[in-house]
């Protein structure tokens, strides 16, 4: 039974498996068939890549990402995300604004996730999960170039891999700036990279590959905050931000007095008048303990809270958002 | 090593050497590699017979497109309008004696004239809606008898170009009790070719009388290149008027480069302003424009007219071009 449900299984992973174009295996097109079975191939699935492409604002700058599942799940460059629990505004290539939130990055290989909050059934590509591209292989990259034009759409360029190493995937699809976390994809329109950076040369663009990512799936997903740098610095102890005012009470414990406006602690729902117990496993006697253990924190940290409502211990998580510039 | 500013994007030489020690595909594979070329024969042919290399003394300085068989060409004009010896090469024939006909600087296209017979002008497609993907060949490295084709895709929808710094006389002006003297000018701008000379009064332009500086600005907001304006002047109590015609800010005072410019090597200068554009992704440099964007048939998409950045070339559509063709080659025709 196990066996056959195993080789059901492959043939269900076979039959997904889109065929490998035969111009792929050639050293070089030979002649306009060739070139042609190539670009047709583009046309093919531009429509339906282009429109999972999205340009990500934040900040002062703007990247690009890709989004990988129907609820809104994004691929981006560790250094377009910047961190863990970032607010990114994504723009759609029909020019609609989704709010989204960074997930998890590795900051080793610049691979990075983040998530559309606002609910919705969203275009998406397939990533090839099965590492299918070889040397040579004909590529084409999307990105929003210099940000979000809509006149101009999100740009398409060609390329072959010309270099494949661990960690990074190297084309001559010319990237520029804003491209970075945009997708490369083969000529079924998969996913197999994610651009990162490049060099002067204009055939030296790097990505990284969709391995790397699938290493560091589940992570990401959870939020975290992997290796260290150089795509992206880890916050510093002490920046985190709980946005939380308390009262000493005579007899112990503090009492939640204000909330700050958007923040962490308002988005967990703590109420003005709760009585804070613990934090994680420390117990809160004053405002200085508290203060303490949160410099030992820093953003994108979660926290566990325990605090006292209506006569009923109740225990929320939350993430710890980065403090405004003091 | 990582910069990050406006636009994300890292500049990282230091990681290409962590490559080392992985299989590469070879140089002549690569999109534009030697091996390449033999899959677009007809579009090398077009452009061996149809394209022109055009030189300053030896160095070459661009492309032409040839559109007639006795020899009249178009070509970026800002590449060639300060060229001293310009030389043109077709084939392998060469042509010292170069005429600069007439010049249209809304598109920034000049049409040249050499003296020849039987050139084979370029053949255009029925029209320039090319999908998006679409293969398109441009002029690349160049020998003395070999013209090396280039090769990427349509990359983008088709549009206007914005001009980016807007459009100016190219003076500077100084405010005295209500009048207005002409300071620096500009080498080369509109106002210096009308005849503008530093210390003359502006009095008005485009009819307007000026009174402040920045009367002048608000004039000059929204104009296009090439646009015709009047001006009034006055020079040693004679009252002069003159028509200025209208350049962009960086062809009068240079790019102001942004991140991605600087990574962008050898650019257009005038890269921008353009009423319509095919946008492809064939590098180059500012010295490769001019020439013709071919499709696989070897058949004209239109003209090269701008290396924007790393990433960005445009083209003018063929409509367009056939149509400044017609235009210029009709007020070079008039006696």
């Amino acid at each position: 039974m196990i066996s056959l449900l195993t080789l059901l299984l492959a043939m269900v992973v076979s039959a997904q498996e889109p065929s490998r174009l035969a111009v792929n295996d050639k050293k070089a097109p030979t002649d306009e068939m060739d070139l042609r079975a190539i670009s047709d191939a583009i046309k093919r699935v531009l429509p339906s890549v282009k429109s999972a492409t999205v340009c990500l604002e934040l900040g002062e700058g703007s990247g690009s990402g890709v989004i990988v599942s129907a609820d809104g799940l994004i691929l981006t460059a560790a250094h377009v995300s910047g961190g863990v629990g970032k607010k990114i505004t994504a723009i759609l290539a029909d020019g609609r604004k989704v709010s989204c939130e960074s997930l998890g990055l590795s900051s080793e290989s610049d691979c990075a996730m983040a998530k559309i909050i606002d609910q919705g059934s969203y275009p998406f590509v397939d990533i090839d999960r099965v590492d299918s591209s070889k040397l040579g292989d004909w590529v084409f990259s999307l990105g929003h170039s210099g940000g979000y034009d809509a006149a101009r759409g999100v740009g398409v360029r060609i390329g072959r891999l010309v270099k494949i190493a661990d960690r990074t995937l190297q084309s001559d699809c010319t990237l520029i700036g804003g491209d970075s976390g945009g997708p490369l994809f083969d000529l079924n329109g998969r996913l197999i990279g994610i651009h990162s950076r490049v060099g002067e040369n204009l055939s030296v663009n790097m990505h990284v590959p969709m391995r790397e990512f699938l290493r560091n799936w589940d992570e990401m997903k959870q939020s975290e905050f992997l290796g260290n740098g150089p795509f992206a610095s880890k916050p510093s102890k002490g920046s985190g931000f709980l946005g939380l005012g308390t009262e000493e009470m005579a007899g112990g414990g503090l009492r939640v007095t204000q909330i700050g406006r958007e923040s962490p602690a308002e988005a967990s729902g703590i109420k003005v008048g709760d009585m804070l117990l613990k934090m994680d496993d420390l117990q809160i006697s004053d405002k200085a303990s508290m203060q303490n253990y949160l410099k030992t924190k820093a953003a994108g940290d979660l926290v566990r809270l325990v605090f006292k409502r209506d006569g009923k211990d109740r225990e929320i998580v939350l993430r710890l958002a980065e403090k405004s510039s003091p | 090593m990582i910069m990050k500013s406006v636009f994300f994007t890292t500049v990282c030489v230091f990681f290409v050497s962590l490559l080392q020690g992985y299989e590469t595909l070879s140089s002549e594979q690569r999109l534009n590699g030697e091996m390449m070329q033999r899959a677009v024969a007809k579009a090398q042919q077009a452009l061996q017979e149809s394209s022109a290399v055009c030189y300053d003394g030896r160095n070459e300085v661009g492309y032409a497109t040839v559109m007639s068989a006795d020899g009249l060409l178009l070509a970026k004009w800002s590449e060639l309008r300060d060229v001293k010896h310009l030389i043109i090469r077709i084939g392998a024939q060469k042509y010292d004696k170069v005429a600069l006909l007439q010049h249209d600087p809304t598109w920034d296209v000049v049409l040249l004239k050499v003296e020849a017979q039987g050139l084979k002008p370029v053949v255009f497609a029925s029209n320039s809606k090319v999908e998006l993907g679409s293969w398109v060949v441009a002029n690349g490295a160049t020998t003395r008898m070999r013209r090396r084709p280039m090769m990427g895709i349509i990359s983008a929808e088709s549009r206007r170009i914005p001009l980016e710094g807007g459009a100016v006389l190219g003076v500077e002006l100084t405010e005295q009790k209500g009048i207005l003297i002409v300071g620096k000018i500009a080498e080369k701008s509109g106002a210096y070719l009308a005849g503008l000379r530093t210390g003359d009064r502006l009095i008005s332009v485009m009819g307007k009388e000026l009174k402040k500086r920045v009367d002048l600005l608000d004039l000059m907001e929204d104009r296009q290149v090439g646009e015709r304006v009047e001006i009034v002047f006055a020079r040693k109590g004679k009252i002069i008027r003159a028509e200025v015609v209208l350049q962009s800010r960086t062809e009068t005072y240079g790019l102001q480069k942004n991140r991605n410019d600087e990574m962008s090597g050898e650019i257009s200068i005038r890269r921008s302003g353009f009423p319509r554009v095919l946008q492809h992704d064939i590098g180059g440099s500012n010295r490769t424009v001019g020439g013709p964007l071919l499709d696989l048939d070897g058949q004209c998409l239109g003209m090269n007219i701008a290396r924007a950045n790393r990433a960005e070339s445009f083209a003018i559509p063929l409509e367009e071009l056939k149509e400044i063709f017609e235009r210029l080659k009709a007020v070079s025709e008039k006696p």
